[in-house]
């Protein structure tokens, strides 16, 4: 039966033109920011308005949506961490990406989806996502403070380095639950 | 499955219940009437569990229906720039000046998620008509269509890959009122061509461009004019305006972000530019350009350097048909700088960034001929750029020349990029 829950992301997934600028899909964002996971488990979230007033509060960014795709992690009955699904705009297109957070909500890993810019594909490079991991919202998770900037890429990386902020923040929420 | 389980089930509590004949009649019928309420319940369960995965799975399509439309959209997008500046020399306030620099408005539109469409229409000095200075202009113009192979190609008239301003040229990206005249008067900056051009990445930091294009004029060379004195190659670009396409350029550069806030790169672009133009007297002239450049922001530093040098080939014939003009066509042009910049002040959307820039240049370093080369320009910058929020900026600094301090001038500027 749990299978029937995966039906229509895996009909989207189908359904979806396969465009060249898609360098992962969802679930090969999850193998790989989690290859020990036996499963993973869509745990969609609602922000109420005191939650979303703590993710502002947070991040120092506004909550920006109250609905939030998140996938748990298992390894078999045990939850080891999520992956939150989000989309910020570069500089004039849209950047999808995925952060996967341990289970005492600091990142364990960005990874990118789709980017659709002209410039900036810089911000796929491994050696610069990897300045993410181990942080916790919201120190060290800006440009300039802990996060070094893109030369060419501004806008680009500032978003999205704005965006895993806002993500760790919410990770926050996610593991007091 | 699940009703197949059900229906099971009920055959089986028929097989399993007692003998038929041994039963009476009124116990058949309570115990028929009982099975039949039980497979009625059994029957209204599975309906709520299909209403139950029904609404479930329209749950997740409308959490799923916006990330979709996200992804696709927006097709087309506005987007601008402008900057208005103020210029005032310091020994010549009868010189100040106010100039609305330019006004740039910018259109993409996504055809598909592989093609898309990049324009900018650009005004400079507020009004363009017969009588006035200003202009109109294209300052970019292609297609874009991204390959599956992760490489993007590009058709139109585009930004050559030259140093660190020329593709990031908006006020909000760059530090000072005006443009760094390295990438002005060697880069000439906002330099475009028309033709194709292809990009992509190596992996490990490193990206790449290439291209085939329309190059300089060099028959549009006035040599008794201090245009070419100013920016050779900006008194020779030629914009996509009726460009004479006899020959053709090549370009290529390679950019290398391996270590996160690192940039390191190069870029050259040949192409003759006689385009055997009648009667002209350099018909195999050979005009290049490299650059070297490298930018560092540790933290809240921002350190830049770039080096940048001309040659033009094939011009002595050219060069002593002039005479005794005054600006002969140079054999080569260079210049380098270096700036720093600092975040030094942070609260909320405002961020005041202190800088310094130091640049040599000289845009007739050497002659083909016995015209003397020009000495070096040296030019310190100093001053700060007041970002409000990631769209504004306003800018203050004071300009230095060395041996030449009547140009010393002091800039006001704003600018604004979304």
């Amino acid at each position: 039966m749990n299978v029937l829950r995966y039906l229509p992301v895996l009909a989207a997934a189908s359904a979806a033109p396969a465009f060249a600028v898609q360098y992962l899909s969802v679930e090969q964002a999850q193998k790989l920011m989690f290859p020990d996971a036996t499963a993973f488990r869509e745990q969609n979230l609602a922000l109420s308005s005191s939650q979303m007033r703590e993710v502002e509060k947070l991040s120092g960014l506004p909550a920006r949506s109250v609905a939030w795709r998140v996938f748990g992690a298992y390894r078999g009955d045990t939850a080891i961490g999520f992956v939150v699904l989000d989309d910020v705009i570069g500089k004039f297109e849209l950047i999808s990406y995925a952060v996967g957070l341990n289970t005492d909500a600091s990142i364990r890993q960005v990874e990118i989806l789709a980017y659709r810019e002209s410039h900036g594909g810089e911000i796929r490079n491994p050696a610069w996502r990897r300045q993410f991991v181990g942080k916790r919202a919201p120190a060290g998770l800006s440009i300039g403070e802990g996060i070094a900037n893109i030369s060419g890429a501004t806008l680009s990386c500032t978003h999205l380095t704005d965006g895993v902020r806002r993500i760790a923040a919410i990770g926050q929420l996610l593991v007091k639950k | 499955m699940r009703k197949n389980f059900v229906a099971t089930a009920v055959v089986a509590a028929f097989l399993t219940s007692p003998l038929v004949a041994q039963a009476t009649e009124a116990e058949l019928l309570a115990r028929i009437e009982k099975l039949s309420a039980e497979l009625e319940a059994v029957k209204a369960e599975l309906k709520a569990g299909a209403q139950k995965t029904a609404a479930v799975e329209q749950r997740q399509q409308q959490i799923e229906a916006p990330a979709a439309a996200a992804a696709s959209a927006p097709a087309t997008v506005i987007g601008g720039y402008g900057e208005i500046n103020y210029n005032r020399p310091t020994r010549n306030p009868a010189g100040a000046q106010t100039d609305v620099r330019r006004a740039v408005i910018g259109i993409e539109h996504r055809f598909d998620e592989r093609t898309k469409l990049v324009s900018e229409f650009e005004w400079e000095h507020a009004i363009a008509s017969a009588g006035d200075q200003g202009e109109a202009a294209i300052e970019q113009l292609y297609v874009e269509r991204q390959f599956g192979n992760g490489m993007r190609g590009k058709a139109g008239l585009f930004l050559i890959p030259a140093g660190l301003l020329n593709t990031s040229h908006e006020p909000t990206a760059f530090y000072g009122v005006e443009r760094n005249f390295v990438e002005t008067a060697i880069i000439p900056s906002t330099w475009r061509e028309a033709g194709v051009g292809l990009s992509g990445d190596f992996g490990e930091g490193f990206t790449w461009d290439t291209g085939l294009t329309t190059g300089f004029d060099l028959s549009k060379w006035d040599a008794a004019s201090e245009e070419g004195r100013e920016s050779p190659l900006g008194s020779i670009h030629q914009e996509g305006q009726l460009a004479k396409s006899r020959h053709l350029s090549v370009h290529g550069a390679l950019n290398w972000r391996g270590v996160p806030g690192l940039l390191l790169g190069g870029s050259v672009f040949t192409g003759k530019a006689g385009h055997d133009t009648a009667g002209f007297a350099a018909p195999d002239a050979r005009i290049s350009v490299w650059d070297l450049h490298g930018r560092y922001t540790p933290g809240l530093w921002d350190l830049s350097a770039v080096y940048a040098r001309g040659r033009i080939a094939n011009i002595a014939a050219l060069n002593a048909s002039f005479g005794d003009e005054p600006a002969p066509v140079p054999s080569s042009f260079a210049g380098w700088y270096l700036q720093a910049a600092y975040q030094s002040f942070k609260s909320g959307d405002i961020a005041l960034n202190p800088f310094v820039r130091y640049e040599q240049f000289n845009t007739a370093s050497s002659f083909t001929n016995q015209a003397t080369p020009d000495a070096d320009h040296k030019v310190g910058t100093v001053g700060a750029n007041l970002r409000i929020g990631e769209g504004v900026v306003l800018k203050a600094d004071y300009q230095k020349f060395r041996g030449d301090s009547a140009r010393d001038r002091l800039n006001l500027g704003v600018g604004f990029s979304y």
